[in-house]
């Protein structure tokens, strides 16, 4: 018996008070899902993201943790997102020479797109009975998605399910794109690579550069054009028709 | 490293006080990246450190958002019920999207890229 190691339920108590749990459960939770997405050989279904969540999700349940408290932790990880926005500057700037002699095509298709993901998102599930709360996260889904929840907050939105329907957009275009990109008889790379990017920012845009370095550069245009076209048009647009 | 991430936080943060004064509906970062956009097209290029974080941020982009998407078990009843609505509107809204952009940028570029 040694009375000075304190107990087990000691321990749990003093870690579970401090971030490092969260942010240790978030960072592994991600780190295996990088390690199932490599070993499916980068397959669109086994996303990184939807892995960490679906594994954190069920492991705060099981420890019967609260969300905020786990958020608490985690929150350092959160606050990189804004400075993550700002460094999309970088690869916007560098593909930027791909606008050369494109520009109308790629700014119409950019335009068309992104009314198109709003208007039928948000006119399908008002159709289908969803409410409100569920109908805010829906607008901003086709930006990446450090701007899409940024957006979310300016219209009043969840920042969570926002992130989550962009996410499963982000997923849902990269597994579909290809099929749909064939049934309409689109065939340049760079016209398929820019729509990928269009309706599926980051991940679509990962998809498509693994598929053609030509696509991959134009979907990663896409995303950046669209996140701050998306910014500055979505909420001005909200709060004008509201 | 350290002078591109100086960088990028300058920008965030000039970027977060004119939102907050000048336009209030468009997230801070989001100026603090088109003034940085600005910047770079102003000097003609990157530079090492700037290139080095933003490479960085781009790689692991995804981990940034789990925190917030794992927000989602508090609202797992409310989307349950709605789940079909969801995933029609999810489903149907990226096809839509990608089929329009395609269809757009193949009709207004056509006779661009046989040219080429």
């Amino acid at each position: 018996m040694r009375p000075e190691f304190p107990a087990i339920h000691e321990i749990w108590v003093y870690l579970s008070g401090s971030p490092l749990l969260a942010l240790v459960l978030t960072l592994a939770a991600y780190q295996i899902g990088v390690m199932i997405y490599e070993r499916s050989s980068l397959h669109p279904l086994a996303n990184p993201v939807l892995i960490a969540v679906t594994l954190i999700a069920a492991t705060i349940t099981a420890i019967d943790m609260p969300y905020p408290k786990y958020f608490e932790g985690a929150q350092f990880v959160h606050f990189l997102l804004g400075t993550a926005t700002v460094s999309l500057a970088v690869p916007i700037y560098k593909g930027l020479p791909s606008l050369r002699g494109r520009l109308l095509p790629l700014a119409a298709a950019l335009l068309g797109g992104g009314v198109t993901s709003i208007v039928t998102a948000v006119v399908l599930a008002r159709l289908l009975g969803a409410d409100e709360t569920v109908v805010g996260g829906l607008y901003a889904k086709s930006l990446t998605a450090p701007i899409a929840m940024g957006v979310a907050e300016r219209i009043g939105a969840s920042p969570t399910l926002t992130a989550v329907f962009t996410v499963t957009t982000g997923i849902l275009g990269a597994a579909l794109g290809r099929f749909v990109l064939d049934a309409v008889r689109c065939r340049e790379w760079w016209q398929r690579g820019f729509a990928i990017g269009v309706a599926s920012h980051g991940i679509g845009t990962s998809r498509a550069f693994s598929v053609h370095a030509e696509a991959g550069a134009y979907a990663g245009l896409a995303m950046g054009l669209h996140g701050v076209a998306g910014a500055i048009v979505i909420p001005w647009a909200i709060s004008a028709l509201r | 490293m350290i002078d591109g991430l100086v960088r990028i936080l300058v920008f965030q943060g000039i970027g977060e006080v004119v939102a907050k004064f000048v336009f209030p509906l468009v997230p801070g970062p989001v100026i603090g990246l088109v003034l940085l956009l600005a910047f770079l097209a102003w000097r003609g290029e990157v530079g090492e450190g700037l290139e080095f974080v933003s490479s960085a941020f781009s790689r692991y982009l995804g981990v940034l958002f789990v925190p917030a998407a794992v927000g989602v078990v508090m609202f797992w009843p409310h989307l349950q019920r709605q789940a079909l609505a969801i995933i029609v509107a999810l489903v149907v809204s990226v096809a839509a999207t990608i089929a329009v952009s395609a269809v757009i940028a193949r009709l207004l570029g056509r006779g661009k890229s046989d040219a080429a």
